[in-house]
């Protein structure tokens, strides 16, 4: 069953505590292994070859020169991989087509952005590799090139498919462009329902597409033997789709490819894909010998996904009385070098939070020249988002409401209709704004130069597929086993559900995450789901586990197994009719694991559904420096539904982390070209993201609505807080300064231009 | 005994125009999802893999993956919509 009801009752004893994380210690020591820390005898080094091109036609590619070199190898290009049927595998948000998918890991016929790998060396150091990459000569013919949005759109825009055609739209389009896809949803009769609103705003926008900006770089080891058998270790959010991706590039069994998960150095979405895995598996491969690659900052930058940059226009309209009536959305997302923005996302989260009978949203997938965008925690939503709740601002405004008082009055709750199809089965966004209004710091006067946004923000919350394994060892500690990378506290969350469960203390827990050939399948540690779907596996194993435990005591006893139940960590009898027995513990049982029947163990499976989604309101205050253009967070509040909080400063990081990510979007963050389509800031130094001295300290305001559908009442938490700060934040700017902001970042020479025209306005 | 109120399964505007005509809804015998799957298969051959393959289910709102398993009681609706993606 699938749906499941928490025991209000029950008095949770770990579930909300705070423990030390199992993985804190190696990490902050140094010992915990990530992508780059493995290696093996015999190893080589591999360095990727990218085209210092936008667009270009690779007429042909010589490594004569380079293979020749000392110490090289092996050189590979894209004509080494198998070539793949062009089709759309899968559902539609998430299709895969890997035609696209092996040309974007090594380029073929075209390099399609700066950065686009076109061939890769093996050598004994990277020293060799490196120099090797300087003899392989490309023969490239420069071709025009497109990276905006609406540039890309234009009637005259260069393509980068002669062929494509756009889906979604009938008849079909005669003339290949570079919209991949157009998506619509509508609601009712938006058009005809503006005629009865008192206001109507129209608006549009643009935002600037940013990178995850995780830590660490890509980076991977392979081996593949001559059996065919190949083992892999990478950092990634998903180690069984890495598995996927790769044996299917390389045109392996699943069964033969063994990928070991490393310790991840941030992903928020970056890192459910690959790059550097199926490159550094061929040319081992080709070699013989265990390969290991290792992006560059300036790698990571120039060649792997950030979210799309946006174009967007936004028509809401309201009542007096402030009841919205009608609400239009057209987003334009830039999907990089191969079609697959997170537009349609940002279609059917955009109105998400808000009851509106009238709604009609239109989305466009389109191609340009950069690198192919990836899933950027939330994906779609923030961009969307901020259009949405910025309008929303300037709607208060006209009607004289408080910015939240206007988004409660009009706030979604159980049963109400989303334009997207379904009804929302929970609460949780009203809560969040109530939460607000109710903050102490909501009312606070404000000084000159100073203003107060307002947003709010909705994501989905996923559930999926997930695979647990439970042990109890002979001295009664316990193993649990799972397949879902730890990128936010997850090893300690799974370590207290099954402490909670099995009723012992977090500290007999061990937590792991294990190999794809140790564990069932576990899909990526994304879209807000492991707390959700791989706790509830891991719940699932450990009442399996009990129900083993309360065999044994059967056995021991001498007694039916209906006569014994589990409690606080104890087989007792169920009644005194069973029999007088002293409460045998879990360590008492473990020793006897021979005699009652071997290996205490357990695994369970899920495929969870009943996921609740994740609603978020925030404020913030902010001044700005009128000379400069420069803003300063004086204060952020954040308010999120958060079911129920397993570790709670865990909860509360999640949080933190991605407000902070959405103050450098709303503030500093993009990717600057040249006249080339040659990006002039892939590094850190250059792009800048928020240090700890941009950012305020964070006031976090848990709502906890608990999902009746988890055993402990968990929600999602890890995406939907950077749906609201870049609104919250250019609403802030508004108040403070007059002046709406359109365009992200709102960087300081921009809002000092924006502050200069409207003074000589 | 009067036969179940039967689901209404509702697609939505996209998908319908590309697999059943622009036919957004129709009722099936409530019971399980595999039950409602091989029903519309049965309506448009190959939709059922489509189905399976292609969408998320929201049971009177509340959101699955499709499993066959899941039970569908009699007068819910049954929206198949695009899987989600992480971040």
């Amino acid at each position: 069953m699938l749906t499941r009801t928490k025991d209000e009752e029950k008095t949770l004893k770990v579930v909300g505590t705070r423990p030390v994380r199992p993985d804190g210690e190696p990490k902050v020591t140094g010992l915990a292994q990530y992508g780059a820390d493995f290696s093996l005898p015999g190893m080589l080094w591999a360095k990727i070859l990218r085209s210092p091109h936008a667009h270009a036609r690779i007429r042909a590619i010589d490594a004569s020169r380079a293979l020749a070199l000392p110490g090289v190898k092996a050189v590979i290009t894209g004509a080494d991989f198998m070539e793949q049927p062009f089709e759309y595998v899968g559902p539609e948000r998430v299709a895969v087509n890997y035609w696209h998918m092996t040309r974007n890991i090594m380029a073929r016929e075209k390099a399609l952005y700066e950065g686009h790998a076109v061939a890769a060396v093996a050598a004994v150091s990277p020293a060799v590799a490196a120099a090797a990459l300087k003899l392989i000569d490309v023969d490239y013919e420069v071709l025009p090139h497109v990276i905006d949005v609406d540039a890309a759109m234009a009637p005259d825009a260069p393509l980068l498919f002669e062929d494509m055609i756009t889906r979604g739209v009938e008849p079909a389009p005669t003339r290949p462009s570079n919209v991949s896809k157009q998506i619509d949803f509508r609601l009712g009769d938006a058009d005809a329902a503006f005629a009865a609103a008192d206001e109507v705003v129209e608006m549009s926008f643009k935002t600037a597409p940013v990178h995850q900006g995780y830590i660490e770089p890509h980076a991977c080891l392979a081996r593949i033997g001559a059996d065919g058998q190949g083992e892999l270790w990478s950092a990634s959010q998903g180690h069984f789709v890495v598995r996927a991706y790769t044996a299917k590039l390389l045109g392996m069994e699943i069964g033969n490819l063994l990928v070991h998960p490393a310790e991840i150095g941030g992903g928020f979405g970056g890192k459910t894909v690959i790059y550097v895995e199926p490159v550094a598996a061929m040319l081992s491969r080709k070699t013989g010998h265990p390969v290991k690659i290792m992006m560059s900052r300036e790698d990571v930058f120039r060649a792997t996904g950030p979210t799309s940059g946006a174009s967007m226009t936004v028509r809401i309209g309201v009542k007096k009385d402030g009841r919205i009536v009608a609400a239009r959305g057209v987003f334009r997302f830039q999907a990089g070098a191969f079609p697959g923005s997170p537009v349609m996302n940002a279609c059917m989260c955009a109105f998400a939070p808000y009851d509106i009978a009238n709604v009609h949203t239109t989305g466009y997938d389109v191609v340009c020249n950069r690198p192919k965008a990836a899933a950027y925690r939330a994906p779609g939503s923030p961009i969307s988002a901020f259009a949405v709740e910025s309008v929303l601002d300037v709607l208060a405004g006209k009607i004289g409401m408080d910015p939240l008082a206007l988004r409660l009055k009009n706030a979604a709750r159980t049963g109400t209709q989303t334009a997207y199809g379904p009804k929302h089965a929970h609460d949780g966004y009203a809560e969040t704004v109530e939460a607000l209004m109710k903050h102490p710091a909501y009312k606070l006067p404000l000084g000159r130069n100073q203003g107060r946004g307002v947003a709010s923000g909705y994501w989905f919350n996923g559930g999926g597929e997930s695979a647990a394994t439970v042990h109890i060892n002979e001295d009664g500690s316990v193993v649990i086993a799972t397949g879902s990378m730890d990128i936010g506290g997850s090893r300690a969350s799974m370590a207290m559900m099954a402490a909670e469960t099995l009723g012992v203390p977090y500290e007999k827990v061990r937590s792991t995450v294990a190999d794809t050939g140790s564990v069932g399948y576990n899909h990526v540690t994304g879209g807000s789901r492991v707390t959700y779907a791989t706790g509830i596996a891991v719940v699932d194993a450990c009442r399996k586990i009990i129900d083993d435990l309360r065999g044994r005591a059967a056995q021991i006893w001498d007694v039916n197994p209906s006569g014994v139940v589990w409690e606080e960590g104890h087989a007792r009898p169920a009644s005194a009719e069973v029999g007088d027995f002293a409460p045998l513990s879990l360590k008492a049982i473990a020793a006897k694991r021979a005699v009652t029947g071997g290996p205490i163990v357990a695994e369970a499976a899920v495929n969870a559904g009943g996921m609740a989604p994740g609603f978020a309101t925030q404020f913030c205050d902010v001044e700005v420096d009128p000379e400069t253009g420069a803003v300063k967070i004086l204060r952020f509040v954040a308010a999120q539904d958060v079911g129920r909080a397993i570790h709670p400063s865990y909860v509360e990081g999640q949080i933190q982390g991605a407000v902070a990510q959405g103050i450098g979007w709303a503030l500093n963050e993009e990717y600057i070209y040249d006249k080339n389509g040659r990006l002039s800031n892939a590094g850190f130094l250059d792009y800048r993201i928020p240090v700890a001295s941009d950012l305020p300290s964070f006031d976090v305001v848990m709502v906890a609505v608990p999902n009746p559908n988890h055993p402990f009442g968990v929600k999602g938490v890890g995406e939907v807080g950077i749906v609201p700060p870049m609104a919250a934040i250019a609403n802030a700017i508004q108040q403070a300064t007059g002046t709406r902001m359109t365009e992200l970042p709102m960087s300081p020479p921009r809002l000092l231009a924006a502050l200069d025209s409207a003074e000589g306005a | 005994m009067p036969p179940a109120q039967p689901a209404r399964v509702v697609l939505t505007t996209g998908f319908s125009q590309r697999h059943t005509g622009g036919v957004k809804e129709f009722s099936v015998e409530p019971g399980t999802l595999r039950g409602v799957i091989k029903a519309m298969d049965a309506r448009f051959p190959g939709l059922g893999d489509i189905l399976e393959e292609e969408t998320t289910v929201a049971i009177d709102g509340e959101i699955h993956e499709v499993v066959y398993s899941q039970p569908i009681r009699p007068g819910c609706e049954v929206f198949f919509l695009p899987k989600i993606e992480s971040g």
